[in-house]
């Protein structure tokens, strides 16, 4: 087996992709502040795994969004490849929001493009030709499984194949991770499952680094490793 | 993001919405389309009467009245008893090398009768040798022949006489016997005064009208006919003609004669008349720019509430853009780029159905006859053809695209600014 080593070497760089550092966020719900994290400090490596599991409220979508530099923090810092997010402007921000795959729970495809449009709009933000764009999408398509579906609108699509477009434009770019949020949130457990497979495959095979909240308890037992968060902490990490 | 590429995905957002789009397109259409239809007819009209004026009035000539008669403020000249009489064109005449010949008008409202039939007319009493000189173009017989040396019955006659219903069902024609007939209101009771004459020529159709030159709806007698018929010695208008037709020659030229008269008289000439209209049009212009102006502005408020629309309904799908690492200002870019298509598409329409609109409403009137159609005889109507200059066209397209950018800008900033989890967030 070939693959293991590969990730092996990988990991032998131990190169940190994301770093959180003392995090706080705090929300004004109307006029009555809420704290939705309140210090979370968090690494991941070069290739890793993790699932960030807690309950709705815990603070997990929250976390997310800052580390997807979707969202700036109150306090603390976020370090993506070891750059400082709260240092950059919107336009930098955007930039580096390119380098980062991101996975919805409810896929959020555009629905008037085809699933290869869809994948093919991130390379346009970034501004590949269109020869690449179509070269590049057929491959990933093709990777999850989608090949002859891909001139499908999202509307003809199931959910678990509407979330493999989301994964295949998530990887348009070619990401540091994938920041994957309640995956398999809105679909049935057979999808669920091809899905968990394919993100499994993705990183084990490709060592892609991936990120992925849950508040199911089966899927996050499925990643390397597994931090619980609980009122805006991380109560506890293990390794699975 | 490529331009190519940002338009492309714009073009798209349109087509999901044709109808909406359609109708924000239909109000840029109509307020560019009624910018064009006016100031096209306007400037045709412009173009038609200016053309007429100069067909009618050489620019080489001056036209002198009483100044009272042409309103020339504080002069009081028609209150001072001064008369413009006949016999001035001598004293004219010696005033400066540059004259080269004037003629007496007199000029008077009546009828001519036909048989049993009358028309109401006006009847003008001039030299026929001078004015035939001076409106070579104009004064010039379609039939019949112009007597130089007139007996006094003769009689030339207006096209629009001739045939004042423009279907060749003739009034009268060469070598009818005709009554000309006036009322005259200096004795009392007022009497209608008549006598007989016989039509010697009809001029060629004029067109239109013009000041002092030869119209379609009038008759011309013999000048000494006129003195006598209407017994009086003085003279609605004098016309000069100037031998050259440049500023100096024409401003000295009227001095001298305004001078010569102690400034109780005025000179109008072809090349001020057409000044003055020239000013009078760019007003009506501005005037009827500025109202269809306002339902482009209408347009564009319409464009804006669209935009806002759709906005609020792509909250989603902009923080889907935003996470996917777009930057504002290609969601402006996005935006913007929406609101140029329809203007685009918008100005083009607009200024194609503008033009056939003008042509319309130009036939309908052409068709109609009388439009500014002159004296009693009342059919010498103007053919106006709408007229598109280039500058219009790209006034119109500039206005039609830029009202759609610059109403655009509010939503399109705001569009730009959405937070992305916020946004994301959007239900």
């Amino acid at each position: 087996m070939e693959i293991p080593n590969q990730v092996k070497r990988i990991r032998k760089a131990m190169v940190t992709i994301v770093e959180a550092v003392n995090l706080k966020k705090t929300y004004m719900l109307g006029k009555v502040p809420v704290e939705a994290l309140r210090g979370v400090n968090l690494k991941v490596e070069n290739g890793d795994f993790l699932s960030i599991l807690g309950p709705s409220g815990s603070g997990k979508s929250t976390l997310l969004h800052l580390i997807g530099a979707l969202d700036k923090p109150t306090e603390g810092k976020v370090f993506i490849e070891g750059v400082d997010v709260s240092t950059l402007n919107d336009n930098q921000l955007a930039d580096l929001r390119r380098k980062i795959g991101f996975v919805f729970q409810f896929f959020n495809l555009i629905p008037r493009f085809t699933a290869r449009e869809n994948v093919e709009l991130p390379m346009a933000i970034n501004g590949l030709n269109k020869g690449e764009r179509r070269k590049r999408s057929e491959e990933l398509l093709e990777n999850v499984g989608l090949k002859d579906r891909m001139n499908h609108k999202p509307t003809e699509l199931s959910g678990g194949e509407q979330q493999r477009v989301a994964i295949a434009r998530a990887l348009a770019n070619k990401p540091s991770f994938l920041l994957m949020d309640e995956p398999t949130g809105n679909i049935d457990s057979k999808a669920a499952d091809d899905i968990l497979k394919l993100v499994k495959r993705l990183n084990k095979g490709k060592g892609i680094t991936t990120i992925m909240v849950t508040h199911d308890h089966r899927l996050a037992s499925q990643a390397e490793r597994t931090v619980h968060m609980l009122d805006g902490l991380i109560v506890q990490e293990k390794v699975n | 993001m490529k331009v190519s590429d940002i338009l492309s995905y714009s073009f798209s957002a349109i087509k999901l919405r044709k109808f909406r789009a359609g109708l924000t397109t239909l109000g840029v259409v109509i307020g560019i389309a009624a910018i064009v239809a006016l100031l096209s007819i306007t400037q045709g009209l412009q173009e038609t009467i200016t053309r007429q004026l100069e067909t009618g009035l050489a620019t080489n000539t001056l036209i002198v009245s009483t100044s009272g008669g042409f309103g020339a403020g504080g002069q009081g000249g028609a209150n001072s008893g001064f008369k413009l009489r006949i016999n001035y064109t001598k004293i004219i005449d010696e005033l400066s090398p540059d004259i080269d010949v004037s003629a007496a008008i007199v000029q008077r409202r009546g009828w001519i009768k036909s048989g049993r039939r009358e028309l109401a007319t006006t009847i003008v009493g001039v030299d026929f040798a001078k004015y035939a000189d001076i409106y070579s173009s104009t004064f010039v017989n379609e039939s019949g022949r112009i007597p130089l040396n007139p007996e006094s019955n003769m009689i030339v006659i207006g096209r629009r006489v001739n045939d004042p219903w423009k279907n060749e069902t003739l009034f009268c024609n060469v070598n009818d016997d005709v009554d000309i007939i006036w009322t005259n209101t200096t004795t009392f009771p007022m009497e209608n005064e008549t006598y007989s004459g016989v039509v010697t020529a009809v001029l060629k159709e004029v067109g239109g009208f013009g000041i002092g030159g030869p119209s379609d709806s009038s008759i011309y007698i013999p000048l000494s006919q006129a003195q006598s018929f209407f017994r009086t010695d003085e003279c609605s208008q004098i016309i000069v003609r100037l031998k050259n037709s440049d500023k100096v020659t024409i401003d000295n030229v009227s001095k001298a004669i305004t001078d010569a008269f102690s400034n109780q008289v005025s000179v109008i000439s072809a090349t001020a008349v057409l000044n003055t209209l020239t000013s009078v049009f760019s007003v009506i212009e501005l005037f009827l720019g500025g109202i269809a102006a306002i339902s482009l502005l209408v347009a564009g408020i319409g464009i804006m509430n669209i935009m806002i629309v759709s906005l609020m309904e792509r909250t989603r799908e902009i923080g889907i853009l935003k996470a996917l690492g777009m930057e504002g200002r290609t969601v402006l870019l996005i935006f913007l780029s929406e609101s140029v298509i329809i203007g685009l598409i918008g100005a083009v329409i607009g200024i194609a159905s503008g033009w056939g609109l003008a042509n319309v409403v130009a036939i309908a009137l052409g068709g109609g006859g009388a439009f500014m159609g002159n004296g009693a005889a009342g059919a010498g109507g103007i053919v106006i053809t709408p007229l598109l200059t280039p500058i219009v066209a790209i006034v119109a397209f500039v206005f039609g695209v830029g009202v759609s950018v610059i109403f655009a800008l509010y939503p399109a900033w705001r569009a730009s600014k959405l937070k992305p989890v916020e946004a994301l967030r959007y239900e």
